[in-house]
C-alpha cells in the first residue's frame, strides 16, 4: 500500500520557489498497475520520485508498505530502495561499461541479497523472463532501445521489490516496442507487484488498473480501469 | 577459472572496466604518482644509506676528539705521559705539513700527513686501497682522491717540496682511503702520507712530529665537553713542562661535509615529498573529473541500493590500486635512484659505500605514502561526488552553482567556461602553480648560486695569491711588479691565528685537513684595491687604525656573541693580541678571517717592512697564461730567497666553491623537472576531460553555426588562460620560496644567504612550456569534438 498524505513539493527559486505538488493525498493498493498522467509540468515525475525516495517532500508524508520514506536517512534510504523499489528510467540508464548480465546483478551486489554465483543464476532467469536471455554477455550499446529497456526492467526486478516505479519507460521507444514494454510491465502487476508508471501514452486505460491524473501539482482524477476491458484489449 | 571470474562482485568489475575505458588518464595518474614516489624513495633511501654509512666510514676512522699542537716533538716519552693521564682513551703522534707538489710545470698545494707507526693506527685511521702498506722507507702513499690532482698513482713518482727541504721525487708505494678527509679534488689540495723517517731523511725536515691527537674516555661528545677536556689535558701537560701552543677541536662526530649532506638531503626530501603531494592532487583532480562524468551512474547506482559509503569505498579502492601499481614501479626506480644518488654524495664525502641497499623502513614509508597520500587528497572529492543525491545526480548539467554563474555572467565566455567546475579549476590551477613555483624556485636558486660564485670575482680584484712560509722584505713587491702581465702587486700581512681566551690555550675548530673551521689574520695595505667586501655592520679599516679589527662573517660565526665595539683577543704566533671590533664584512668563499691594519699587524708580530702574503693583479686573459705567470713569479721569489707555501689563482677558489654544492643544484634541477612534469600532466588531464565533457555542448554550438576553427579556438583559449593564470600564481609563489631556499642553501655553503635572484629565462620558459602543454593537451580532444558528427555528439548523455 502506498499512502500519500498532504504531500507537497516546492522547488527553490525566486518568489518563493516553484510548486511542483500541492497537498496531494492518495492511497494506492498493492498489486495495481497505476498510470500517472498529465501535461508537462503537472508534477508526475515529482510524484514518483517522492514515492521512490529519489526526492524529498517539502511537506506531507509518503508511506510505502508502512515505511515512512522521507524519515529515512540517505544511507538507509538507499538500502531500502534497493530492496523495495525497482526504478525504470526513460533513458534506460544502464551502466555502459558493464554487460547486461552484470547490470542486472548489480542491485543484488549492493544490497547483499545474493552471493555472486546465485546472483548470476537469478540474473539469467530475469533476462529470460523479459525475453532477452541471449543479450546477457553484451554491452548496452550493442542492444536496441527496446532491448535496453527490457534489460533495465530485469535490473529493476533483481531484488524482487514489491514496487516498480517507471518514469516514461516508453518515451524513447517506437510504438511497437513501447507496446511490448507496457505489456511486460502489466504482466508484472498481474504477478502481484505494484507498478507506478508516468506516461504520455494516450490510451493507458487499456493496460492500467488505475489512472491518476495530475494537473498543476494536484490530483484531478483517480479512476480505476476495468480488468475485463483490458483483458479483451490485450487478447 | 570462469567460476573464479564470476565470483568477483559486479561492482569491482565495473571499476576495472571504467579504468580500462579511461586507461589514458589512469596511465597518466600512474606515471605522476610513480615518478614522485621514485623521487621520494631515492632521496629517502639515500638519506638512510648515507647516515648509516657515515657511522661505518667516518666514525670508523676513530676521529680524534682533539689535536694539541706541541712546541716540541711528540715522542715516546710525551706519549707515555699523555696516556698516563686519566680519561685518555687513545693518543698518537702525527703531523700535517703544508708542502707543495710539482705536477708538470705547476705547483699544487699538498697536505703531507706524517705518521709515526702505520701499523698501529689507533686514531684518524685510514685503510690501504692498493699497493704496499705500510709504505717502505723513502716512499709515500697517496689518498685515492688525490690521484687526479697530483697526476701520480701507485708505481709512479711524486715530486714534492716541504718548507725547509729541497724538491724531492718519491716513489708512490700505494693508495689509501681516508674517509676523515673531504675529497682532494674538492679542496683543490693533494694528500700524501709519509713516515717520520722519510720526512727527515728524504724530505729535509727535522723529523719532529708536533701534533698530539687524543680521544677521551667518559667525555660527552659535545663541543663544550671536549673543549673542556682538551684544555684540562693541556694544563696538565703544561704542568709537566710540555708546552701546548694550540688546540684544535673539530665538531665531534661530524664529517667536514656532514652539514652539507644533511641539509642537501633534507631539502631534497622536502621537495620530493611536495612532488608526491602534487601527484596526489593530480590524482584527486583527475578522479574528480572522472567522477563528474560518472555522476549519473552514481545516481543510478544509488537507485539500485548503493550507499554513499559503498560507492566511496569503490572509488577510493581505485585510488589505492593506483598507489599499489605506482609503488611496484617506484620501488625499483627508487632503488636505482638511491644507489645513484648515494653514490654521488658518497663521492662528495669521500666514502666507500659498503651497502647501498636502503633499510626496509624506507620501502615501508614509500608504501605508506603510496597508499595514503593519493587517497587522503582524493578522499574529499570522492566523498563529495558520492554524496550526491539521486535527484541531483540525474538533474546535474555539469555547470557551477547559480550564484557563481550570476557573478561571472559578464566575464568573457572563455573564462566562464573555465569556471564551470570551480573546484576542479582551483585544483588544476593549484597543481600547475605549485609545479611551476618549484620549477622557478629551483632555477632561481641556481641563478642565486651563480651570482654568489660571481661574487668571488666581484669582491676580489686580484688574480693570483702567493703565500710564503715566512714574511719577506717588501722589496719583493717591486721585483714581482716588473714581470710582464703584472698590473699591480700588494704585500699583506698574514698569519694563522686563533680566538684567545684568558687562561686557556688558543682553540680553533679546524679539521685535520686544515681547511674547514680555520681562522687567520690578514693585514692589507691602507690603499688596497684588491678587496671590496660588502659591509654587514660597522665600518672598514681606516688610516690611523691601531687596534681596529674587522671580522668576516665566517669568523663571526665562530664567535657569535661578538658585536661592534667589543674587545676581541686573538692569538697570533702564540702571542695574545687585543683588538676592538669595528666592522663585519661578508666574504664569500673564505674561512674565518680577521682584518687589521698592516701597521698594527707588523707591530704585534714584529714584521715591520716584511710581508707573508702577496696578491697580484695580472693582465692574463686565460688559465694557461696565468699559470705561466705564476711559474715566473715563483722563480723570482725563489731567486730572492722567498719560499712559497701556496700559489693559487683566484679561479681555483671559484672551482672549489662550485664543486662543494653542485650536487645540490643538480638535484634541485632534477626535482624541478619532476614538479614541472607532474604539473603538466595535471593540466593535460584536466583539459582533456573538460573538453570531453562538453562534446554535446560543442555539437549544439555547431548546429547554431559555430565553425570547427572557432570551436577549437575557444577551447585553446581556455587552455591558455589556465596556463597564464597558473604562471602568474607560480611566479608569485616562487618569490618567497626562493628567499627561503636562498637562506638555507647560503647558510649551508657560506654561512650567508644567497643573493635573491630571479632566473627570468626560467620564468619565461615556464610560460612557454605551459602554453605548449596546454595546446598539446587541449588540441586533440578539441579537434575530435569539433569534427564529431553532430547527431552522435548530441546522443551522448
Amino acid at each position: 500500500m502506498i499512502e500519500l498524505r498532504e504531500l507537497s513539493k516546492r522547488y527553490p527559486g525566486p518568489d518563493g520557489g516553484t510548486p511542483a505538488l500541492e497537498r496531494v493525498t492518495l492511497a494506492l493498493p498493492d498489486g495495481e498497475f497505476v498510470a500517472i498522467v498529465g501535461k508537462s509540468g503537472s508534477g508526475k515525475s515529482t510524484l514518483i520520485n517522492l514515492v521512490a525516495g529519489i526526492d524529498r517532500p517539502s511537506s506531507g508524508e509518503v508511506q510505502v508498505n508502512g515505511v515512512s520514506v522521507p524519515s529515512l536517512g540517505e544511507s538507509r534510504l538507499a538500502s531500502w530502495r534497493g530492496r523495495n523499489v525497482g526504478v525504470v528510467f526513460q533513458f534506460f540508464q544502464l551502466l555502459p561499461t558493464m554487460t547486461v548480465l552484470e547490470n542486472v546483478m548489480l542491485p543484488m551486489d549492493f544490497c547483499g541479497t545474493y552471493p555472486p554465483a546465485a546472483a548470476r543464476e537469478r540474473a539469467l532467469k530475469l533476462l529470460a523472463q523479459v525475453g532477452i536471455p541471449e543479450q546477457a554477455g553484451k554491452l548496452p550499446s550493442a542492444l536496441s532501445g527496446g532491448q535496453q529497456q527490457r534489460a533495465a526492467i530485469a535490473r529493476a526486478l533483481a531484488n524482487d521489490p514489491p514496487l516498480i516505479v517507471a518514469d516514461e519507460p516508453t518515451g524513447n521507444l517506437d510504438s511497437q516496442t513501447a507496446d511490448a514494454v507496457l505489456a511486460l510491465l502489466a504482466s508484472l502487476a498481474r504477478d502481484g507487484k505494484t507498478v507506478l508508471m508516468v506516461t504520455h501514452e494516450r490510451d493507458v486505460s487499456a493496460i492500467a488498473d488505475r489512472v491518476v491524473t495530475l494537473s498543476d501539482g494536484k490530483v484531478v482524477g483517480n479512476e480505476v480501469a476495468s480488468r475485463a476491458g483490458r483483458a479483451l484489449h490485450h487478447a | 577459472m570462469r567460476n573464479a571470474a564470476w565470483a568477483m562482485a559486479p561492482r569491482w568489475r565495473k571499476l576495472w572496466r571504467d579504468a580500462v575505458a579511461e586507461r589514458g588518464r589512469f596511465v597518466l595518474m600512474l606515471v605522476a604518482v610513480a615518478v614522485s614516489l621514485s623521487a621520494l624513495g631515492a632521496v629517502l633511501g639515500a638519506y638512510a644509506v648515507l647516515t648509516r654509512e657515515m657511522a661505518d666510514n667516518y666514525l670508523g676512522t676513530v676521529p680524534a676528539h682533539a689535536t694539541l699542537e706541541l712546541a716540541g716533538d711528540v715522542d715516546a716519552v710525551v706519549l707515555a705521559k699523555v696516556r698516563a693521564q686519566p680519561g685518555i682513551e687513545a693518543a698518537e703522534a702525527r703531523d700535517v705539513i703544508l708542502a707543495r707538489a710539482r705536477v708538470g710545470d705547476d705547483w699544487r698545494p699538498l697536505l703531507l700527513f706524517v705518521v709515526d707507526d702505520f701499523g698501529a693506527l689507533s686514531l684518524s685511521r685510514f685503510a690501504p686501497q692498493e699497493g704496499a702498506y705500510p709504505p717502505p722507507p723513502a716512499t709515500t702513499l697517496l689518498e685515492r682522491t688525490a690521484v687526479g690532482m697530483l697526476g701520480a698513482t701507485t708505481g709512479g713518482r711524486l715530486q714534492l717540496k716541504t718548507p725547509h727541504g729541497p724538491l724531492v721525487s718519491l716513489p708512490v708505494a700505494g693508495l689509501v682511503h681516508d674517509p676523515g678527509l673531504a675529497p682532494a679534488w674538492q679542496e683543490r689540495c693533494g694528500y700524501a702520507y709519509v713516515t717520520r723517517q722519510t720526512l727527515k731523511q728524504q724530505l729535509g725536515e727535522d723529523g719532529a712530529l708536533h701534533e698530539l691527537r687524543v680521544r677521551f674516555r667518559g667525555v660527552e661528545e659535545t663541543m663544550p665537553a671536549v673543549q673542556a677536556a682538551a684544555q684540562s689535558l693541556a694544563a696538565a701537560l703544561r704542568a709537566q713542562g710540555i708546552a701546548v701552543s694550540e688546540i684544535k677541536v673539530p665538531p665531534p662526530r661530524r664529517h667536514p661535509h656532514q652539514t652539507q649532506m644533511t641539509t642537501v638531503l633534507f631539502l631534497l626530501l622536502a621537495f620530493s615529498a611536495l612532488s608526491l603531494l602534487l601527484s596526489g592532487v593530480l590524482v584527486a583532480t583527475t578522479l574528480a573529473a572522472l567522477l563528474a562524468r560518472q555522476v549519473r551512474e552514481i545516481g543510478v547506482m544509488k537507485t539500485l541500493g548503493a550507499r554513499t559509503a559503498q560507492l566511496a569505498a569503490l572509488y577510493l579502492a581505485m585510488v589505492a590500486a593506483i598507489g599499489v601499481v605506482s609503488l611496484l614501479l617506484a620501488w625499483p626506480l627508487g632503488m636505482l635512484g638511491t644507489r645513484g644518488f648515494a653514490g654521488a654524495v658518497s663521492q662528495l664525502l669521500n666514502f666507500t659505500l659498503r651497502d647501498a641497499w636502503p633499510p626496509a623502513w624506507v620501502w615501508g614509508v614509500q608504501a605508506a605514502a603510496a597508499l595514503c597520500v593519493p587517497a587522503a587528497v582524493a578522499a574529499l572529492p570522492v566523498w563529495r561526488a558520492c554524496r550526491v543525491t539521486v535527484r541531483e545526480a540525474i538533474d546535474r548539467h555539469g555547470v557551477s552553482s547559480e550564484r557563481l554563474r550570476a557573478r561571472i555572467a559578464r566575464w568573457p565566455a572563455t573564462l566562464r567556461n573555465l569556471l564551470r567546475r570551480p573546484a576542479r579549476a582551483a585544483l588544476t590551477l593549484g597543481l600547475l602553480a605549485a609545479g611551476g613555483a618549484m620549477f622557478m624556485t629551483a632555477l632561481n636558486v641556481s641563478r642565486s648560486w651563480e651570482l654568489t660564485i660571481d661574487k668571488v670575482y666581484q669582491t676580489r680584484h686580484y688574480d693570483v695569491e702567493l703565500r710564503l712560509h715566512a714574511a719577506q722584505p717588501l722589496a719583493l713587491r717591486e721585483r714581482l711588479a716588473r714581470e710582464p702581465a703584472v698590473r699591480r702587486v700588494e704585500a699583506w700581512g698574514y698569519s694563522e691565528a686563533a680566538f684567545a681566551r684568558a687562561g686557556e690555550v688558543d682553540l680553533s675548530h679546524a679539521y685535520p685537513d686544515r681547511g674547514h673551521g680555520s681562522f687567520s689574520v690578514m693585514a692589507p695595505p691602507p690603499d688596497t684595491r684588491f678587496i671590496s667586501f660588502p659591509l654587514r655592520a660597522g665600518r672598514w679599516l681606516q688610516p690611523g687604525d691601531d687596534d681596529a679589527v674587522v671580522l668576516n662573517h665566517a669568523a663571526l660565526a665562530q664567535q657569535k656573541q661578538l658585536k661592534i665595539g667589543d674587545a676581541v683577543s686573538i692569538s697570533i704566533g702564540g702571542r695574545v693580541t687585543r683588538w676592538r671590533l669595528v666592522g663585519i664584512v661578508e666574504e664569500i668563499g673564505a674561512a674565518g678571517v680577521a682584518y687589521v691594519s698592516d701597521r698594527a699587524f707588523a707591530r704585534v708580530t714584529a714584521t715591520e717592512g716584511r710581508a707573508r702574503l702577496l696578491r697580484v693583479a695580472t693582465t692574463a686573459s686565460h688559465a694557461a697564461q696565468r699559470q705561466q705567470l705564476i711559474r715566473a713569479l715563483e722563480t723570482r721569489l725563489a731567486e730572492a730567497g722567498g719560499s712559497v707555501e701556496t700559489a693559487a689563482p683566484l679561479a681555483e677558489l671559484r672551482t672549489a666553491m662550485g664543486d662543494h654544492i653542485v650536487i645540490l643544484i643538480r638535484a634541485l634541477m632534477a626535482l624541478a623537472a619532476v614538479m614541472a612534469a607532474v604539473g603538466g600532466l595535471g593540466l593535460a588531464s584536466s583539459l582533456g576531460i573538460s573538453v570531453l565533457e562538453r562534446t554535446r555542448e560543442l555539437a549544439v554550438m555547431k548546429t547554431l553555426g559555430a565553425t570547427a576553427p572557432r570551436l577549437i579556438r575557444g577551447v585553446l583559449g581556455e587552455a591558455q588562460w589556465m596556463g597564464l593564470a597558473s604562471g602568474v600564481l607560480a611566479f608569485a609563489l616562487s618569490l618567497p620560496l626562493t628567499g627561503l631556499l636562498d637562506g638555507l642553501v647560503g647558510g649551508l655553503g657560506f654561512v650567508a644567504p644567497l643573493p635573491f635572484a630571479v632566473a627570468w629565462a626560467a620564468v619565461a620558459g615556464w610560460f612557454v612550456l605551459v602554453a605548449a602543454v596546454s595546446c598539446a593537451a587541449a588540441l586533440p580532444p578539441a579537434l575530435r569534438a569539433a569534427g564529431a558528427p553532430i547527431a552522435l555528439a548530441l546522443a551522448q548523455v
